[in-house]
């Protein structure tokens, strides 16, 4: 039977450290998950500069939100 | 994977503590976690409506750039910048710690979560027994900027690096989180835990072989009130 496959959204190594790790030592295909990491468009990409506190505009959330990423870090 | 934040002041400044930035502009990434974090360190320092705060770029490196050229008077960042802040003589004035929290859709079965939060878990044992050789992962994270490949893994505060393995999150954390941002307007409506966490999924995913979840923080109420201690109060 073939591996879950699971896509995430990028992260860093300050809020993924373990992920990345992870995928770079095979822990992922050990446990038996095929983990992407989804690539961001141009368009998901949006600076917080320009957003309010009470109306952030973060680029979190945006592969999620258009299907390409199941999961992302919040 | 739990994170660092850092409330970082200019080299010459006259700030030292986190209360003297009342009034004061702070730059924050609005809508990440670093920037809820810097507001939080923010607000346990003086009166809400002191807290001043402007809208910044999400790259930390764009962030101490412009504390360095005087547009506020602090930022918050997180590693590998709180080392290259440092490095370039600025000064902390305040940290904290908060959790990574994976935001899942639908689609994330129990058998795939379960073996994500089984590497995961792996991974964080191995970082956790020699930080130092995974600390290289903040430099590689930046291949273009040469202040973060100036850096070298001994510059790192391992202190800073702290990693928990994975758990449940408990309700009250979750509950507290989003009062906290209702708080802020950042959030509306009552908090639902059914409606935010998918406990079902997450049951069967510790089943299959996920590390064993941590116990509530929270006892319950009648073993709350334990001798000598005291709990805070609304006055």
């Amino acid at each position: 039977m073939a591996a879950p496959t699971m896509t995430i959204e990028p992260v860093r190594a300050f809020n993924g450290l373990d992920v990345l790790v992870a995928r770079d030592e095979g822990l992922f295909v050990a446990e038996g998950l095929d983990l992407r990491i989804a690539t961001p468009e141009p368009g998901d990409l949006r600076s917080t500069a320009d957003g309010t506190l009470a109306h952030p505009t973060t680029s979190q959330g945006r592969l999620q939100d258009r299907g390409a990423a199941a999961m992302f870090q919040g | 994977m739990v994170v660092c934040a850092a409330l970082v002041v200019a080299p010459e400044s006259e700030i030292y503590t986190p209360q003297e930035l009342a009034y004061q502009p702070v730059a924050l990434d609005y809508g990440n976690g670093t920037g809820y974090a810097g507001l939080q360190m923010l607000e346990g320092a003086m009166p809400r409506e002191a807290v001043t705060t402007r809208a910044a770029p999400a790259h930390s490196g764009e962030r101490i750039a412009g504390l360095l050229r005087g547009e506020f008077a602090a930022t918050v960042v997180q590693e590998p910048w709180i080392t290259v802040a440092e490095k370039a003589g600025c000064r902390i004035v305040s940290a904290t710690f908060f959790h990574g929290t994976w935001v899942a859709d639908r689609s994330v079965t129990a058998e795939a979560y379960a073996a994500f939060v089984r590497a995961t878990t792996r991974a964080v044992r191995r970082i956790k027994a020699d930080k130092r050789r995974y600390v290289s992962y903040f430099i590689r994270d930046f291949p273009n900027v040469p202040e973060v490949q100036a850096l070298r893994p001994e510059d790192f505060n391992l202190g800073r690096i702290q990693l928990k393995e994975p758990g449940p999150i408990p309700e009250h954390e979750a509950r507290w989180a989003w009062e906290w941002m209702a708080g802020w307007g950042l959030l509306e409506g009552e908090f639902a835990c059914d409606a935010q966490i998918n406990r079902q999924l997450e049951t069967e995913a510790f089943a299959a072989g996920g590390p064993t979840p941590r116990p509530p923080l929270y006892p319950d109420r009648a073993e709350r009130d334990v001798k000598g201690t005291e709990r805070g109060r609304l006055r």
